[in-house]
């Protein structure tokens, strides 16, 4: 069971370890041994990590200039890059991918709700902390099934329409039915990490601030917009970028087994089209191209936000 | 100070519970038909069962071959995991204290990949590993696990580490101790609870996936348990108990996790996550 991998990264290890035994005879001092020591211990994570990922990074961007099915392969140059900014299917995905984004609003603010309230140690606060993350500890599958089971045409939230005197409703078989019924898992399952971030920065505000306000006569409203959030603007915009960054690349699990990118394309997002491209579709030279675009997409956004965020900082 | 008043205490307490049973109801809505009958639940979806009936985890465990399932699972997710976790503590330590020409370059390498979203690399790693035979494979799987693991627990563990005072490691040293006296001795019971932090996340991550774990063990009796089950769940649309069973089943192992080790991760997510 030898990694054909490590194999791979061999040669890179021989000058290495022969200048190691060199110095090694010309009895190197102890910071000189440290370094070694240190470097060896290093080594297996990062042949590891370069074999596994540095490598196949430069592999996906070769792949995206070929058009192949994985067994045949022909270099085309920028041929895939031109099609997927030219195809209209791609924009309309990007559209989709964005009303996904409806979700993260409502994440952060029950998040934030959530936090601000269990900062105020009511009885019982740790059990409700634990009960609001639990979600998170989930797999996307099974909340994408249970949220599917929940909506479908003969299902419980259907059954109670009924019961109530109105129409049912087929939720995966309309385009913003079905996407409103994925965001509402996306805020059910995201909530409650977003409140844990939140209530760590929280937790590091100097209460002498709070004391210090209270003496001045601030109420409630002016210490929650003077203090609170001024103090965990960080943990914010850790939180926005996260769910961002997770909003273009992480949605797969869920739109994989609620809706499997239907009705027709209109719930399908860049990650699972990259999965549709490369394995149901055998263009892995396309999906490699989407792919590379979409992380250019999210590092830019990543990077607008995050110096926005820190723009504000300052002010 | 933050501490409100009785009265607005109790108006607090009512909105985390009305909170609390949004997050909670559903769960329990699954328990409850998991364990009805399909007549029962068609009758009556909601309320409790007339009887409690085990029938449908019966039927799965025994018309899915979820044992194979799961012994695959245990064999994947826990050799990874002590994998990840080896490799991770020793270069952790080593970029912690003990610092070599190139192990700042090698630190933000790692730091650089950690961001990297999982479909750049879905399609070559798929080639890579189909190109040496190991699509279909569990040690196929179990490398991918192990690699996209590495970066963020060597990234967790060098902040743990680097909280090991210095006076005790040099102490060490002066009384003759090795690289790995110091490790095992110092360091690893020093970083105990971080460990332990790292290894219930990452066990969370591996269990739960399903991008990987579905493309690369494609054949029915090669499936981890995560990903039979969600092709379970997503056949019998009209066999809701037997669905609610695979869902109890896959989100079981978890939540008991959590209950176990929440106070680890409490600390673990924010300290882990960023917030630096």
């Amino acid at each position: 069971m030898t990694s054909p991998a490590v194999v791979e990264v061999g040669p890179s290890r021989g000058p290495t370890f022969a200048g190691g035994r060199k110095s090694r005879s010309s009895r190197g001092s102890l910071t000189r041994q440290k370094q070694r020591i240190g470097f060896f211990a290093t080594l297996p994570a990062f042949i590891v990590v370069a074999s596994l990922l540095f490598y196949p990074i430069g592999y996906a961007i070769w792949i995206s200039f070929l058009k192949t099915d994985g067994v045949t392969s022909k270099f085309i140059g920028f041929k895939n890059y031109v099609d997927i900014f030219a195809a209209p299917l791609v924009h309309q995905v990007f559209l989709t991918n964005l009303k996904f984004l409806v979700a993260i609003p409502v994440v952060i603010f029950a998040g934030l709700f959530t936090a601000v309230l269990l900062y105020q140690e009511v009885w019982g606060w740790r059990f409700f902390r634990i009960v609001f993350f639990l979600p998170s500890v989930l797999s996307a599958s099974v909340i994408g099934l249970m949220f599917r089971s929940a909506f479908t045409l003969n299902g419980p939230i259907n059954s109670a329409l009924i019961s109530l005197g109105l129409t049912p409703i087929n939720f995966f078989a309309r385009a913003n039915m079905a996407i409103l019924v994925v965001v509402l898992a996306l805020i059910w399952a995201g909530f409650g990490y977003a409140m844990m971030i939140l209530l760590s920065g929280l937790m590091a505000i100097d209460t002498d601030l709070f004391a210090a306000a209270e003496v001045d006569g601030a109420g409630w409203w002016q210490r929650f917009w003077y203090i609170i959030i001024p103090s965990i603007r960080q943990q914010l915009a850790f939180v926005s970028i996260i769910n961002t960054l997770y909003t273009f690349t992480s949605l797969f699990g869920f739109i994989f087994v609620m809706t499997a990118g239907g009705p027709l394309y209109s719930t399908t997002t860049l990650d699972y089209l990259v999965y549709q491209k490369a394995f149901s579709a055998y263009d892995m030279g396309q999906g490699s191209a989407l792919a590379i675009i979409i992380f250019g997409v999210i590092a830019t956004l990543t990077i607008a936000q995050s110096k926005y965020l820190r723009n504000d900082d300052g002010r | 100070m933050r501490k409100f008043k009785w009265r607005t205490n109790t108006i607090v307490l009512l909105a985390l519970l009305s909170v609390a049973i949004t997050t909670l109801y559903p769960l329990f809505y699954v328990v409850m038909t998991s364990s009805r009958t399909l007549e029962d639940y068609n009758k009556n979806a909601y309320g409790l069962p007339k009887f409690f009936t085990l029938d449908s985890y019966r039927i799965l465990i025994n018309n899915y071959s979820l044992d194979t399932a799961a012994r695959n699972t245990i064999i994947v997710v826990g050799l990874s995991l002590a994998t990840s976790l080896i490799f991770s503590s020793l270069a952790g330590f080593a970029l912690a204290k003990y610092d070599f020409p190139g192990s700042k370059a090698i630190n933000w390498s790692f730091i650089a990949v950690m961001l990297l979203p999982s479909q750049i690399l879905i399609i070559p790693i798929y080639l890579l590993l189909s190109k040496f035979s190991l699509v279909g494979h569990l040690p196929g799987l179990m490398f991918v696990y192990i690699g996209t693991n590495i970066p963020f627990g060597v990234f967790f563990l060098k902040a743990t580490f680097s909280a090991v005072p210095d006076t005790i490691l040099d102490a060490a040293r002066i009384d003759g101790a090795g690289f790995f006296t110091s490790f095992f001795r110092i360091a690893v019971p020093n970083a105990a609870a971080g460990i332990t932090t790292l290894a219930v996340l990452q066990f969370l991550g591996m269990w739960n996936e399903l991008l990987y774990a579905y493309l690369i063990l494609p054949d029915q009796e090669m499936r981890l348990l995560t990903p039979a089950l969600a092709s379970i769940g997503g056949r019998y649309t009209t066999n809701q108990p037997l669905v609610a069973a695979a869902l109890c089943i896959t989100a079981t192992p978890t939540l008991i996790l959590l209950a176990m080790s929440s106070k680890y991760l409490v600390r673990g997510v924010p300290t882990g996550t960023g917030s630096s």
